[in-house]
């Protein structure tokens, strides 16, 4: 296996698998041979059905997992555990409920040793790109789910990662909210732009934001299927004929509807 | 078209509620609160009255006379507050003792697989032992005074108070781990960011429960032998027979267990301020 240096690279995975085992000897086939390719500030969309592994390869990117074969590179560097460099979003938001708004977007920066100014200076500034200034003081209870999620982003932004990774972030949210917050990522994305790695299972989604699609077909253990260039002009729009024509082909190609 | 119509509903029902004033007062939770309570008196007061159940029911009037009568007059040196106090200050002492080790030790419990390797047997033992159990053995170590009391509550409410900080960080959702390390945290991170905080609902959670217990265990304690608390006057009631006496007690021990409550849960409300609006208690 030869080692990949390619300075437009910012990702690289090569050959990767995993292997879980439960209760001790049942074994987990759950990805084979991925590799993947992620360019310098590009925006990759990882598409594929549910329980096709597409989250533990994020995972595994995010160093919260370790390959059973294959690496991982960031940067050329092998990857073998979390850090401050990828910002992680969830489908399920995870944020901490016993902080308010401020306390939860100005985490990083205060986990990483940033002098208490700084860190509210950093996360008043992500607070109000993802649209929520005048919620500072706010608990994340008391908002509606999309807030919720800007939350997630502007917490993962603040740390200013070179990679943000989102695993299905608006699986939770109703179709009109998750339209809106897909216009609302782009426009976040093209204010400050990062290595975006987008998990979904939604091919309009995908369609929408990303700047290559890399399709992964159904059924454990996932492998990569096709990767489709994006290459129509943003903002796009569901009812284009570019974009419904890459549609058309992506759903002909994979034998699972998206 | 429909905004037309719900518009007519709206004003169709605040005319109802113009002319039919007597069903909106109906519809009134706080006015029913009122009748509720208002016949459960006179249904007890009837009852008493009549002795339907024989001489041993007491009339709520009767009941508050004698609350009134405890209050001035001293029984065994103290009066109604005394006694009162009495109990409190057992419960209180008993409480924070067990909390204040039960709670470390159920978040250590949860945190370190050795902790809870070497506590975990012997408190599985000792779990499902209910606490009134003690009360004989207590006696005979610590004679009849106060620590044998005190005791019986340090053991019933320290299982609660265990239990409950354990499972409040076993419950949490790993994934926001993950969050605090892929932000760059370590393990103490962790700990102090996400289980310390995560597992707070739950430690008052036990502690609520643990006050009930204590309340219990409290009554059992003072029933078998005691020279006051709230307990003890109940014991008098039943030895004199007066049942305004015995009621009476009853009465003022769910007052007090219930200011006992709230004590707690406006300490909550101060260290858990995320759960303010959520709590329905």
């Amino acid at each position: 296996m030869e080692k990949q240096k390619n300075v437009h690279n910012k990702i690289v995975c090569t050959d990767i698998g995993k292997t879980f085992i439960q209760k001790g000897t049942q074994q987990v086939h759950v990805l084979e041979k991925i590799s993947l390719e992620v360019h310098d500030n590009e925006f990759l969309v990882i598409l594929g059905p549910g329980q096709c592994g597409k989250s533990t390869l994020l995972r595994i990117i995010a160093g919260l997992e370790t390959p059973t074969e294959g690496q991982a590179f960031l940067d050329g560097k092998l990857i073998t555990g979390p850090g401050p460099d990828r910002g992680l979003v969830f489908q399920s938001y995870m944020l901490f409920a016993w902080r308010t708004v401020m306390g939860n977007v100005e985490m990083g920066p205060k986990l990483n040793g940033l002098p208490k100014k700084e860190c509210r200076e950093i996360a008043k500034h992500y607070i109000d790109l993802v649209g929520l200034q005048g919620f500072e003081k706010h608990y994340p209870h008391q908002l509606s789910g999309g807030m919720k999620q800007r939350v997630g982003i502007a917490r993962a932004y603040a740390n200013k990662p070179q990679v943000m990774l989102l695993d299905e972030p608006f699986g939770q949210l109703d179709a009109q909210t998750r339209l809106f917050m897909e216009k609302e990522t782009e426009r976040i994305w093209q204010t400050e732009k990062r290595t975006v790695v987008f998990v979904t299972n939604n091919i309009d989604e995908a369609l929408i934001l990303g700047d290559r699609i890399a399709t992964m077909t159904g059924k454990l253990p996932g492998k990569m299927g096709p990767v489709y260039k994006v290459d129509f002009e943003r903002p796009r729009e569901p009812t284009d004929m570019e974009f419904l024509k890459l549609r058309h082909q992506i759903t002909e190609a994979s034998e699972l509807v998206l | 078209m429909d905004t037309q119509s719900v518009a007519n509903e709206v004003i169709k029902s605040t005319r109802e509620k113009q002319a039919f004033s007597i069903i909106a007062l109906i519809r009134n939770e706080y006015f029913l609160y009122l009748v509720s309570s208002a016949a459960f008196v006179l249904l007890w007061h009837w009852v008493a009255k009549e002795q339907i159940l024989g001489k041993s029911l007491a009339t709520p009037y009767d009941v508050v006379k004698e609350l009134g009568r405890l209050m001035t007059i001293k029984l065994a040196g103290k009066n109604l507050f005394g006694h009162a106090w009495a109990s409190t200050q057992r419960i209180l002492i008993g409480f924070s003792l067990a909390a204040v080790v039960a709670i470390p030790l159920g978040l250590f419990m949860a945190l370190n697989r050795t902790v809870n390797a070497i506590v975990k047997p012997v408190f599985d033992l000792f779990k499902p032992m209910p606490p009134i159990a003690w009360i004989s053995i207590a006696i005979l170590w610590f004679g009849i005074g106060e620590p044998s009391k005190v005791f019986i509550i340090v053991i019933g409410t320290f299982v609660p108070c265990l239990l409950n900080s354990y499972n409040g960080i076993r419950l949490i959702e790993p994934e926001l781990y993950d969050v605090i390390r892929s932000l760059g945290g370590n393990r103490r991170h962790e700990i102090l960011q996400v289980s310390f905080p995560a597992a707070f609902p739950a430690i008052f959670a036990g502690l609520q429960i643990s006050l009930s217990i204590a309340w219990t265990c409290v009554l059992a304690a003072e029933l078998v032998s005691a020279r006051s608390g709230l307990g003890w006057i109940i014991v008098q009631g039943m030895k004199l027979t007066k049942p305004e006496l015995v009621i009476g007690g009853m009465l003022i021990i769910a007052l007090v267990a219930w200011l006992t409550t709230l004590l707690v849960s406006g300490l909550e409300r101060v260290l858990c301020p995320w759960k303010r609006h959520i709590e329905g208690l």
